[in-house]
C-alpha cells in the first residue's frame, strides 16, 4: 500500500473541558476524494484544522506526506516545531473556508497570486499567467480585478479555490465550502469541485452536499461526537449505511 | 365587508379617506427659544471681547511677526515628526502585544502603562534633564558625547511627545488588530505565512481603515500638545508669543495670537481628517 | 502729670491723630476688609520662595511686608501665580500691588509706578568648580538665564560690549523656564554660566553648600519695586511713607541682614528711580 498523503492516528483534541475529537484515525490516499459528513459539533471541522494545523492537537499524531505534523522526532523525545517550519508545513496542504475568507483588499487576481509571489517567492509574471489560466478554470477570468465585495458568494468561493490551487498543494481540504451560500449560487461551487476532483486532486471535504458526495466522493466518513462512526465506500455508506446512528442522521438529513 | 373578500385581498371600506388633506406645519417655539438664548449669550462674549482689555491692533501687529510664524512652524514640524514617531511606536508595541513570546507581550504591556501613566509635561522634562542620570551618550564604535549635547530642545520634544503618542497609538492599533477577522488570520496562514508576514501582507492593511480615522483625531490633539515643549525651550508658537510678552508685557494679546494660529491649523486639518475617515470608511462598508 | 502718663497720651494722641489720615489714603475695600490680596511668584529665593518644609511662602518680600502692613493694621493673603500672571494680575485687580521681586523699568512705567525698595542687578555667576574667574571668560560659551526677565536681553547688550566689542566670540544666551531650570542645566553642563539676580546667589549657594561663585560685578544695576497701578498714586504714597519708616527705624537693615541681602538695601527711597 502506497503511503497515503495524509494519515491520522489517534487525534484527540479539546477545547477546555469540551472534548471535540476523541481519538480520531483516517487515511487519504492521492487522488482521493474523501467527503466527512455529521451534526455540527461532531468535530469534522476540527479534524481539518487539526490537519492543516490550525489548531494543535492534544494527543496522537498526524503524518502529511510521511512528514511528521508539528513536531520532530528524535529518538523518543518529541520537539514542537518552529513557526516557520510549521507555515512550511501547511503548503502541503491548502484550505478553502466556508466563509471564503478572501483579502478583501486585493483584486480577485491578486488574491490568487498573493501565496505564490510572497510566501513561495516565485516570479511574479509567471504566477499571473498561472493565475489567470487558474481563474479561467473556475469560470472567472472576466472578474480578475475585481474585489471580492463586488462579487456574489459563489463566484468569491470559486476565487477562494483557486487561491488555493496556486499553491500546488498535495490535498485540498475544504470546510462546509457550500455552507454559506445561498442556494441559487452552490451548482457553481461544486461544479468546480467536481471538475476537481475529475482532475485528480486530492480533496478532502466536510460538508451536507449528500448529493455531490453520492456523485464524486471515493469514500464518506460520518462522524459524531468526535468520533469516526462509519466509514467506507460512498455509495455503502450513503444508500446502505451499517450503524444505527448513521442512519438516523441520514434520515434526519434526507426529509 | 364580507370575510371572503377580505380573503381575497381586497381592502376595507370603514376607514376615511385623508389622502386630500394639507399638513399644517407648527412654529418651533423651543427652537427659536433656546437659538435666541444661545445667540444672546454669544453676542454677550463677544462684546467682552471686543470692548475688553485686549489691544487688538496689538494681536494683528504680531499676527504675522516673523517669531510667531517660525513658531507655527515649527509646532506643525514638531506635531508631523512626534506622531509618525508615535504611529511607528504605536504599531510595533501593539504587534509586540500579540506575539506568543511573553516577555515581548510584558514589554509592551509595561510601555503602554508607564507613558500613559506620566504627565506629558513630566515626560518632557525627565528627557530633557536625562543628563543627571546619564551624563554621557556612547553608542560602542560610533558616538560618544555629553547627554547634554546630544538632548537638545528638539530632540527632548521629540522623544518626549513621540514616545508618549506611541503609547496611544499602540492600543488604538491593537484594537484594529483585534477588529480584522479571524478568518483573515486563517487564510493568511492556510498559504503559508508566518505571523509577521500575514501581519505585514493582510492583517496591518485592513487594520488601517480602522485605525487611521482615530489617528487623525489624535494628530489634531498633539499639534496643541506640542505647546508643552515650550518647557523645555522648544520655539514653538506659544514659546515664541510668551517670548513677546515677557518683554513687552502684552500678555493676552500674544496668547490671542497664539489661539488664533491654533484655531487656524486645527481648522485646516478637520476637514482633511474627515475626508480619510470618509475615504477609509469606503472599503469598510457593507457592499451586499 | 507723670512722665509715663504724659508720653502715653502724646502716644495715644499721635496715633488717634495719624490714623484718620492713614485710613484715608487706603481704598476703601482694603480699609473695609482690613486685608490686602496680593500675587506673589515664589519661585525666587530669598525674595519670594515656599519652605519645603512647611509649605508656607516665605522670604524678603514677605518679611518686609509683614512689617509693613503690621504698622497699618492690615493683613495679607498671599497667591503664588507664575511670573507671567503678575502684570496681568494687577491691571485687572486680582492683586492690590506687586510686591513680587519684579524689577523697575521704563517700559514698565508706562502703565505702573515703582516703589524701589532694593538696589541689584543681574550678576553672572557658574560653579564653584568651574576653571572660569571673570565674565569675560564666559565669552563664546553658553551662558543661561530666566526667559520671562530682563536679563537675557541684558546679557547679549554685555556681551556685544565686552566681548564681540573686544575681538571675542560672542556669548550664547540661552534660555530656562525659571531659576531651579537654568540652575539644572548649570548642574548638568548644558550651560557654562548663568545670569540672575545678584540678591539670589549667595543665598542658594548657601543652601547647597557654596556650589555656585560669582563672577565680576552685577552688569546693570536696576531696583526691585513695589508696582501700583497709575490711578492708585495715594495708596502709592501711603505705601512709601510706611517703607520710609521702615528704613528709618532699623527694621529694614535687620531683615536685609536676615537673608544675606546687607549689601543691596536702599538708602534712599526712591519711586520710579527717582527721588521724592
Amino acid at each position: 500500500m502506497d503511503r497515503p498523503i495524509v494519515a491520522v492516528r489517534g487525534v484527540e483534541k479539546s477545547f477546555g473541558t469540551f472534548r471535540a475529537l476523541k481519538g480520531v484515525s483516517l487515511d487519504v490516499h492521492a487522488g482521493e476524494v474523501v467527503c466527512i459528513i455529521g451534526a455540527s459539533g461532531s468535530g469534522k471541522t476540527t479534524l481539518l484544522r487539526c490537519i492543516n494545523q490550525l489548531v494543535a492537537i492534544d494527543r496522537g499524531a498526524i503524518w502529511l506526506d510521511g512528514e511528521l505534523a508539528g513536531f520532530r522526532r528524535s529518538g523518543d523525545k518529541l520537539y514542537p516545531l518552529t513557526e516557520q517550519e510549521i507555515a512550511r508545513q501547511r503548503l502541503k496542504t491548502a484550505m478553502v473556508f466556508q466563509r471564503f475568507n478572501l483579502f478583501p483588499h486585493m483584486t480577485a487576481l491578486e488574491n490568487i497570486i498573493e501565496g505564490p509571489v510572497q510566501v513561495l517567492k516565485r516570479k511574479r509574471s509567471e504566477v499571473i499567467e498561472e493565475a489567470r489560466a487558474l481563474l479561467e478554470r473556475v469560470g472567472l477570468a472576466a472578474k480578475a480585478d475585481a474585489y471580492p465585495a463586488s462579487l456574489s458568494g459563489g463566484q468569491q468561493q470559486r476565487i477562494a479555490i483557486a487561491r488555493a490551487l496556486a499553491m500546488q498543494p498535495m490535498l485540498i481540504l475544504f470546510d462546509e465550502p457550500t455552507s454559506a451560500l445561498d442556494p441559487e449560487l452552490v451548482g457553481e461551487v461544486l461544479a468546480v469541485m467536481k471538475e476537481l476532483a475529475r482532475s485528480g486532486m486530492t480533496m478532502l471535504v466536510v460538508t451536507h452536499e449528500l448529493g455531490f458526495a453520492r456523485e464524486v466522493a471515493d469514500r464518506v466518513i460520518f462522524m459524531d461526537h468526535g468520533g469516526i462512526v462509519e466509514s467506507g465506500p460512498a455509495d455503502s455508506v450513503l444508500s446502505r449505511p451499517q450503524e444505527a446512528r448513521t442512519r438516523a442522521f441520514l434520515s434526519a438529513v434526507l426529509t | 365587508m364580507s370575510s371572503a373578500a377580505a380573503r381575497d385581498g381586497e381592502l376595507s371600506d370603514a376607514l376615511p379617506d385623508i389622502s386630500g388633506l394639507r399638513v399644517v406645519r407648527r412654529f418651533p417655539w423651543e427652537r427659536w427659544l433656546t437659538a435666541s438664548v444661545i445667540v444672546a449669550l454669544l453676542a454677550l462674549i463677544v462684546r467682552a471681547f471686543a470692548t475688553g482689555q485686549i489691544a487688538w491692533s496689538v494681536v494683528g501687529r504680531f499676527l504675522v511677526a516673523p517669531q510667531i510664524l517660525s513658531g507655527i512652524l515649527n509646532t506643525i514640524v514638531m506635531a508631523v515628526l512626534a506622531m509618525a514617531i508615535g504611529i511607528v511606536l504605536g504599531v510595533i508595541v501593539a504587534i509586540m502585544r500579540m506575539s506568543p513570546n511573553p516577555v515581548l507581550r510584558t514589554t509592551a504591556v509595561g510601555y503602554a502603562w508607564l507613558f500613559r501613566g506620566l504627565p506629558v509635561i513630566l515626560q518632557l522634562l525627565l528627557w530633557f534633564n536625562l543628563a543627571l542620570i546619564f551624563p554621557t551618550v556612547t553608542i560602542p564604535g560610533i558616538y560618544s558625547g555629553r547627554m547634554v549635547d546630544v538632548m537638545t530642545p528638539f530632540l527632548s520634544a521629540l522623544l518626549g511627545l513621540g514616545i508618549n503618542q506611541g503609547a496611544y497609538t499602540s492600543e488604538v492599533v491593537r484594537a484594529g488588530l483585534i477588529s480584522v477577522d479571524a478568518g483573515q488570520y486563517e487564510a493568511a496562514k492556510s498559504i503559508g505565512m508566518t505571523g509577521l508576514v500575514a501581519l505585514k501582507r493582510i492583517i496591518l492593511p485592513q487594520a488601517m481603515k480602522v485605525v487611521i480615522p482615530p489617528l487623525g483625531n489624535e494628530f489634531i490633539g498633539m499639534i496643541k500638545l506640542t505647546s508643552l515643549a515650550s518647557v523645555v525651550q522648544y520655539s514653538e508658537v506659544l514659546y515664541s508669543a510668551s517670548s513677546i510678552y515677557y518683554a513687552n508685557n502684552r500678555v493676552i494679546e500674544l496668547l490671542t495670537v497664539a489661539g488664533i494660529w491654533y484655531l487656524v491649523v486645527v481648522t485646516v486639518l478637520t476637514p482633511l481628517q474627515m475626508l480619510l475617515e470618509r475615504y477609509f470608511a469606503r472599503g469598510v462598508a457593507v457592499h451586499r | 502729670m507723670t512722665k509715663s502718663l504724659r508720653s502715653t497720651l502724646a502716644i495715644a494722641g499721635l496715633v488717634l491723630f495719624a490714623t484718620p489720615l492713614q485710613a484715608g489714603q487706603l481704598p476703601d475695600a482694603i480699609q473695609k476688609s482690613g486685608t490686602l490680596h496680593l500675587s506673589i511668584n515664589a519661585t525666587y529665593p530669598p525674595l519670594d520662595f515656599k519652605d519645603p518644609d512647611t509649605n508656607k511662602i516665605v522670604g524678603f518680600d514677605v518679611d518686609l511686608a509683614d512689617a509693613l502692613v503690621a504698622k497699618l493694621g492690615l493683613k495679607i493673603e498671599w497667591t503664588d501665580v507664575p511670573f507671567a500672571q503678575l502684570i496681568p494680575a494687577l491691571t485687572t485687580g486680582r492683586t492690590d500691588f506687586i510686591w513680587s521681586g519684579i524689577s523697575d523699568t521704563p517700559a514698565r512705567q508706562e502703565t505702573m509706578d515703582f516703589v524701589d525698595y532694593l538696589k541689584t542687578g543681574p550678576q553672572f555667576y557658574t560653579l564653584t568648580s568651574s576653571a572660569y574667574e571673570k565674565p569675560e571668560d564666559l565669552c563664546g560659551k553658553k551662558v543661561g538665564s530666566i526667559r520671562s526677565t530682563q536679563y537675557p536681553d541684558l546679557m547679549r547688550a554685555w556681551s556685544a560690549q565686552h566681548c564681540e566689542g573686544a575681538g571675542r566670540p560672542a556669548m550664547d544666551v540661552v534660555t530656562g523656564e525659571n531659576s531651579p531650570d537654568v540652575r539644572t542645566q548649570l548642574k548638568q553642563g548644558r550651560i557654562d554660566g548663568a545670569v540672575q539676580g545678584s540678591e539670589t546667589i549667595p543665598y542658594i549657594s548657601k543652601q547647597e553648600g557654596g556650589v555656585f561663585k560669582m563672577l565680576g560685578s552685577p552688569i546693570a544695576p536696576f531696583y526691585y519695586g513695589i508696582a501700583f497701578r497709575k490711578e492708585d498714586k495715594a495708596f502709592r504714597d501711603l505705601i512709601a511713607d510706611t517703607l520710609e519708616g521702615l528704613i528709618k527705624d532699623g527694621t529694614y537693615k535687620k531683615i536685609l541682614d536676615k537673608w544675606e541681602l546687607s549689601t543691596i538695601g536702599v538708602t534712599t527711597l526712591t519711586i520710579n528711580t527717582q527721588p521724592r
